[in-house]
Formats: C-alpha cells, structure tokens, sequence
C-alpha cells in the first residue's frame, strides 16, 4: 500500500468516524438535518415553537449526555489498549501478547475485588497495584528461563491469569450479596453504561499515561531488540522498562475500571498499525492512539446498532482477535524452544 | 607508556560450580586489532559479556583506558565501549536504518536528532548496505544483518569494540571484507578486540594474538607474531605454517598432536 494512502487510513478516518457515532443509535429520534436546522435557527436567535424547543432539548440531552461522552470513553478505552498492546509486545518482544494475555486484566479485576470486600476506599488504586503484581510475576516465571521465548511468556501470562480469576473467582464467592454486585460491577463494566462521571475517571490516567508512552515512542525500538542489545549500546534497559510497564499497566486498569475487561483487542490493533506503517514505534505509537480509538469506535457503532440488544463490546473484540490470534500463529512460525 | 584500552587484574567468574575464569590477567593494547582465541565454552563470550557490563558477579579489577569500570556508568560507558553479542534475532520487522539509529540511544534521549540520520547515511555507504536502508531486518540473509548489527555500534562510535565472533554468518567474501574493515578502524583510532574461531583468518589481518585456555589467557612473547606451539597447545591439534607469494598462513592440520 502507498505510504499516504496508510496514512490517510490512519489520521483521516477519525473524524468521519466521530460524526457518525454522533448521529447513529438505538434512539430513534435524532434526525442530523432536524437537529442541525434546529440548532442553527437557536444559535442565530429565532424564537422556536414550544414543539420545537422540546425536540431540541431531547436532541441535545441525548447528544450531549449519552452520545458524546459513550464516544469519548470509546475513543479513549480504545487507544490505551492498543498503546498498552504495543508497548507491552515491545517489551516482551513478543507479538502474541497483550495486557490480556499477560494477565494484567485479571490482575487487575482481583486487586479490585480484594479493595470491594474489605471495604476500601480507592478501588482503582488496588486495582493497579494487582495489575503490576502480575505483570512481574509473568515476567519473572517467563525470564527464569534465561531467554525469553515466545510461548514461554505466553504459558507464564495464561497461568498467572488463570491463577488470579481463580482468586477473584474466591473472593466473589466470600462476598455478601452487596458487594458481589459491586465487584460484578466493577469488573464487567460495559461502555454502555458510559456517562461524564467514567469519562472524568478516565482522562487523567490515560492521557498522562498515553503521553508518556508518545514520549518514550523511539527508545522502544530499542528495548525491542532485547537486554543484549540495549546493553551493548551503553543503555540500562531498567529504568524504561519499569517507566513503560507501569504505563501499560495503569492504563489497562483503567479501562477495566471504566469498561470491563475488553480482551485481545490491544493484541490485534498493533498488527493493523503495523502493517499500516511500520515496525517502527516512533510512527506506530502515535498511528496506536489514533487508530486504536477510532477502530473501538467503529466496533461500538457496529455493537449498539447491528442489533436490537446491545452485545458487550469485548464479545466482538474476542472474537475478532481470536481469529487473528490463529493468523499470527501461522504466520510467525512461532519457536516452541 | 601508553594506557591500555582495557586492563584486567584478578578476574574471576563462576557459573555455580563451573569455574571458567581463573585470576585471568591481560591488558589489550588500544588503536589495534586483536583477537581472542579458543576453544568452543572456553569462557571467551563471559569475558566480554563481563568487560561490556553485561554480567556482573565477577571478582577482580578491570579498567578501561586507565579508569576503574566499576566508577564508569551506562552512560558513561556508551562512548567508550561498544559491544556486538552473537546475532540475536528481531522479531519485528524494523527497517535497516531503524536499527542502526538505535546505536544513538544512549546519546540522543527521546528522539533521533536530524545528524544521527547523516550519520546512519555515511555508516551505510561506507559499509556498502545503502541499497538496504529500507529493507525490514527480520528478512535479509544472516551475512547481512550482521553487517547491520556492526553498523550499529559504530553508530554509538565507541573507542573500543568487542565483537563477538563477527564472521559468523558470513561467506567467505564477507569474511575478508569485514576483517579487511577492521583492520582499518584500528588504524583509524578504534580499538578492535575481536573473538573469533578461524585462526586462518585472524593471523591474515589483525596485529596481536591472545588464547583463552583453561580460565587463563596466554601471549607469545611477542603478541604480532602467530605462537604455533601455544596455538597447538590451546586446540590440542596441529597447525601448520605455509608460505605463498611471500606471504605465510597458518593453516590447522588436523592430526592430534
């Protein structure tokens, strides 16, 4: 593909995208021409009829309130995951996992639960701090292994996963009724329940951590070439390692916190990315942030008018990912040793 | 006198039980081209790992260029010693240029600055790989990245180079190119240390000679001219001296001694 077409993929779609999940959905009563000829004849001060005024009101409320911040948290879940993608299958040098698979999520969805049965206050905060516990410890089983290989981090991130919903699994099951439904809450949150209150919690993490990892876009190439050859070149691969782990990490939790865990989506979106512009972060990262939010936004659009009922947005991801999960496999001829 | 490149007093290393170096001393001379010889798990790629700050629970002095390793920090080290590891492959599919400008990382903090991209463009003419520039890594010959990789380091331009068997993967033509290449950063201030497992070829083009046997390394007296005996000794075979065209090589022969 020519080099501008990719990037007009990349850095034209957003807008068109963000108009049109403005002005599609469920609710049958926005009509764009209505509402725009509406706002127009507001703005330049006419007096509208009583009908009118109420069809404006109903227009803006579901615009304003249910509409524009559903795109928001959307377009923000969406690109900290597949900034969190990238990032992570940079680090491990791996291009089969992400925060999912190296269990992240799950740790995450635990330290949560933990927080909600004893109470305390800062959820998130727990949350976080499961997330990093089980990113250190897949890296830690994966690397007892002298060299990192691909299935190694793999089985390592299953096992850890596996081992903290067990743990979740428990804790749900010592709750009482209240907060049972508190952690279900917590843990299964869907984008359609998105209002200003989720799209607050989410800007400040995510942007500082989006930002940060923009910032360190270059020096990921070079972690991507592994330990030897960052040492080689008189870099301590720690520092960086530690500052974009805890990014990854961060923003993963707080798309669980705002939208449940929403898997394989930050394995497949770096792929596309790539293929789009290439291996080097210093251009995919940012093409991450752009088209990982308005790809999640074109799924969400697709979920909440395909069908009557809405269907969770991480059914849809998992079963795009799943099946580009077995492409990858086939076409990495991954090494078992 | 001059200071040495590096200068090593007392070193010792232990992999559990296996003890591979044993109060090794050695000093390389700076501005030549010297080579490390041994047999296969002797402990030549620990020694470099060590003197490239890879590993770290060694015992003994080592001082580059008269100043104690263990004051140098990362960034510190980067301009004076750089260090090829035996090939290591890339997963992802960056670009030949990518690669060569993460050399620069240790200088250049978050972004490549426009002079590292002149520099990538000079080290590419100069290694004959310009053609290559936007070829994705992941997809050429072994030879090639190779040479890529030593392109590299000498993006990080450090004094001294370590080069982990650097005509592994290479044809025969290569070889001689590259050792060709090596020989002329020596003479053009670099200090080139290199392993490599084909007497041949070394005693051909680089100026000093050491072997790594048993946890200790061994010199002739004088370290510019080929020691058959040590060389017989280290490999435990014999070797031969032929003359043609009033140069001389040393060949192995194969027979036990």
């Amino acid at each position: 593909m020519k080099p501008y077409i990719s990037r007009l993929i990349c850095y034209g779609l957003p807008l068109p995208v963000f108009l049109i999940s403005l002005f599609i959905g469920t609710s049958k009563y926005i009509d764009v021409m209505d509402y725009l000829g509406l706002f127009y004849k507001h703005n330049i001060g006419e007096v509208l009829t009583k009908q009118e005024l109420l069809s404006f009101d109903i227009y803006s409320n579901v615009l304003w309130n249910i509409r524009l911040p559903r795109i928001l948290l959307t377009f923000m879940v969406g690109a900290a995951l597949s900034v969190s993608g990238a990032v992570l299958q940079g680090i491990f040098r791996n291009p089969l996992v992400d925060s999912y698979i190296l269990g992240i999520s799950s740790g995450a969805a635990f330290g949560a639960s933990l927080a909600i049965l004893y109470s305390l206050s800062f959820v998130n905060i727990y949350a976080f701090v499961g997330g990093i516990i089980a990113v250190v410890i897949t890296y830690v089983i994966a690397s007892s292994n002298k060299q990192l290989s691909t299935i190694t981090v793999i089985l390592s991130g299953m096992i850890v996963s596996g081992v903290f919903i067990a743990l979740l699994t428990m804790v749900q099951y010592i709750s009482n009724p209240y907060k049972l439904q508190t952690i279900i809450q917590w843990t299964m949150g869907n984008l359609h329940s998105a209002s200003w209150a989720e799209v607050k919690q989410a800007v400040l993490p995510i942007t500082l951590t989006v930002c940060c990892s923009f910032l360190y876009r270059w020096r990921l190439n070079l972690l991507a070439l592994g330990d030897d050859a960052t040492h080689a070149v008189g870099v301590n691969p720690l520092p960086d390692k530690i500052v974009l782990i805890t990014c990854a990490t961060l923003m993963t939790t707080t798309t669980v916190a705002v939208a449940g865990i929403i898997s394989f989506y930050g394995l497949f979106l770096p792929h596309i990315v790539r293929m789009l512009l290439g291996a080097d972060n210093s251009k995919s990262i940012p093409g991450n942030i752009v088209l990982g939010g308005t790809f999640l936004l074109i799924i969400d659009s697709l979920s909440r008018t395909l069908f009557v009922f809405e269907i969770p947005i991480g059914v849809f991801t998992t079963i795009l990912g799943g099946g580009f999960f077995v492409f990858l496999l086939k076409k990495n001829k991954i090494n078992w040793n | 006198m001059k200071t040495n490149a590096i200068e090593i007093r007392n070193l010792e290393f232990d992999y559990g039980e296996k003890k591979v170096l044993k109060k090794l001393e050695v000093s390389f001379c700076a501005d030549k081209f010297s080579v490390l010889l041994g047999i296969n798990g002797g402990g030549k790629s620990t020694l470099f790992k060590i003197v490239a700050g890879l590993l770290k629970n060694y015992t003994g002095e080592i001082a580059l260029f008269g100043k104690d390793m263990t004051t140098i920090d990362f960034r510190a080290r980067a301009p004076l010693i750089g260090f090829l590891p035996q090939f290591n492959q890339s997963v992802f599919s960056f670009t030949v240029e990518d690669v060569l400008l993460t050399g620069r990382t240790a200088f250049s903090g978050f972004s490549i600055k426009e002079s590292d991209r002149a520099l990538a463009q000079v080290i590419m003419e100069d290694l004959s790989i310009t053609h290559l520039k936007d070829k994705a890594i992941n997809l050429l010959s072994g030879g090639e990245q190779q040479i890529v990789m030593i392109g590299r380091l000498l993006m990080q331009g450090p004094k001294i180079l370590l080069l982990d068997e650097p005509t592994n993967h290479l044809d025969v033509y290569y070889q001689h190119y590259l050792m060709e290449k090596l020989k002329k950063y020596a003479i053009n201030g670099f200090t080139v240390i290199a392993i490599m497992h084909n007497p041949t070829l070394a005693f051909q083009y680089a100026d000093h000679f050491y072997y790594l046997h048993d946890g200790h390394i061994h010199t002739a007296v004088n370290p510019s001219i080929p020691d058959i005996e040590l060389l017989e000794a280290v490999y435990n075979m014999s070797f031969v001296e032929v003359e043609k065209n009033g140069k001389s090589f040393i060949l192995p022969f194969g027979e036990q001694v």
